[in-house]
């Protein structure tokens, strides 16, 4: 019971972050609809997030500005190095996420469907009309 | 949006007019007070560009275009970023025998060496929050517009 | 269509798998002296009279020898932590072309007949210091805007060029 307690219990983020970052990479490549892999991805990038942040927490300790009283007792803040590079980080996945979804609006006014497979199925038609078409 | 008439929408186009400025207001609140507490250039100018979005929910897409035209958009998105590289090439003509960019301390605003660096961080702070809010009502915009040929047979067709 | 779910579903417990066996090394959350926050471990020295040596806040020639093989610079001044005894953190000296003033580096504590030499992580300076090199409260803001400056020029750059590349894709007129 303390083996479990002690090896399992006590890492519970790590666990939270092992089953969001599987459940959105199971949904990149598994789904055909278009919108449903970027949704995949942006739980993929939020699983990353929480679990670089978690790094950074301390049991007892405050949100990470400079205060008298906190000073006194030894500096028990949160580690403030995680959060700088997340904010970063939020900033790249909102303009990923607006990128893809344009494409996926010009990918919808080209071929009329946002199924992946009709898509692939319309290109190789494309292609075998233009084959025959192009030798005569 | 078109087939309704206008007072069916009474409500909802009353409370986007009167919450819109107290929205931008808070947002200009985050971004200066960035360096005393929670805040900063990137959250203010989400929350600046969360107001415009309000009044595109309200009224239609025409009419949030008369609030944000497309002369605002281009101006505001590149000059946050020109006051941003903007302060480093003026910390470069303080520091003359050796430049640094970026080194907001040489900057002669007052006479401290860390007041002149939180005041630098201010004014940097500022010119992020412009430039996110131009870009992130932007891309609302681009996202929920027609495209062009649809709105040609739209006109086309009481004709 | 069941071909990609179930081809899927490999790769996935696989990494589950490569998940679970790594968990030993994760640290506990929440912990205030694991590895990131505080201090790194480099090695320990078996005790016999350096012990004494610290009291009168002497560098020990071991010490130095030993922080000099693994490339790290040479402690210059000791000093006692208030506390619980047993514990002395080490300085280094300024360094024109790399520190500008004193550094507080290495932290030495005793503990069951051996010295055990850790060395500061980066972010205690930043939480120390902070507040004396720029007038500004909040850590994260002058973590951003001043010591990190340089990469939130580049994050700007980011998101401006998102905001261009999505109305180059989304507004197609016929004469242009």
């Amino acid at each position: 019971m303390e083996w479990f307690i002690a090896k399992v219990l006590a890492k519970y983020n790590y666990w939270v972050f092992i089953i969001l970052m599987l459940i959105g990479f199971y949904g990149i490549i598994a789904k055909h609809n278009l919108i449903k892999k970027i949704i995949g991805l942006n739980i993929f990038q939020t699983a990353i997030f929480l679990y670089f942040i978690s790094l950074g927490a301390v049991k007892g300790g405050t949100a990470p500005i400079v205060s008298e009283e906190m000073v006194q007792k030894g500096y028990p803040y949160a580690n403030p190095l995680p959060h700088v590079l997340i904010l970063t980080a939020i900033v790249v996945s909102v303009a990923t996420t607006a990128v893809a979804l344009s494409l996926i609006i010009r990918l919808y006014q080209e071929y009329g469907t946002i199924e992946e497979g009709e898509i692939i199925q319309q290109l190789n038609k494309k292609e075998l009309d233009q084959d025959r078409t192009s030798p005569s | 949006m078109n087939g309704k008439k206008r007072e069916d929408n009474v409500i909802v186009e009353t409370i986007a007019r009167i919450m819109a400025p107290f929205i931008q207001l808070f947002a200009l609140y985050v971004i200066i007070h960035g360096t005393g507490g929670p805040g900063g250039g990137f959250q203010g100018g989400v929350v600046f560009a969360s107001a415009f979005i309000l009044y595109v929910i309200a009224f239609d897409l025409s009419g949030g275009r008369k609030r944000f035209p497309e002369s605002a958009n281009i101006f505001f998105s590149s000059f946050g970023l020109y006051i941003y590289a903007g302060i480093g090439l003026l910390s470069i003509l303080f520091t003359a025998g050796a430049a640094q960019y970026l080194n907001y301390g040489f900057i002669p605003f007052t006479s401290h060496f860390e007041e002149n660096r939180a005041l630098g961080m201010d004014i940097v702070e500022i010119g992020i929050g412009i430039t996110v809010m131009a870009v992130t009502a932007s891309i609302f915009f681009d996202l929920a517009g027609k495209k062009e040929e649809d709105e040609k047979k739209e006109e086309e067709e009481p004709r | 269509m069941n071909k990609l779910e179930v081809a899927a579903l490999v790769p996935i417990i696989l990494l589950c798998g490569l998940f679970v066996y790594v968990a030993e090394d994760i640290p506990v959350f929440g912990d205030p002296n694991a590895a990131p926050i505080r201090y790194v471990e480099i090695f320990s020295i078996d005790s016999d009279e350096e012990g004494e040596l610290l009291e009168q806040q002497i560098v020990p020639q071991k010490l130095t020898r030993g922080l000099v093989e693994r490339g790290f610079p040479p402690p210059s001044r000791l000093e006692k932590v208030p506390g619980p005894p047993g514990e002395w953190n080490a300085f280094i000296a300024k360094d024109e072309a790399h520190y500008a003033r004193e550094e507080k580096y290495y932290f030495i504590r005793r503990e069951k007949g051996k010295l055990k030499v850790y060395r500061y992580a980066f972010v205690v300076r930043w939480i120390e210091k902070g507040l004396q090199e720029t007038a500004v409260p909040n850590m994260v803001t002058y973590g951003l805007a001043d010591y990190r400056g340089y990469d939130t020029l580049g994050e700007t750059t980011v998101i401006f060029t998102a905001g261009v590349s999505v109305i180059l894709l989304l507004r197609r007129r016929s004469r242009l």
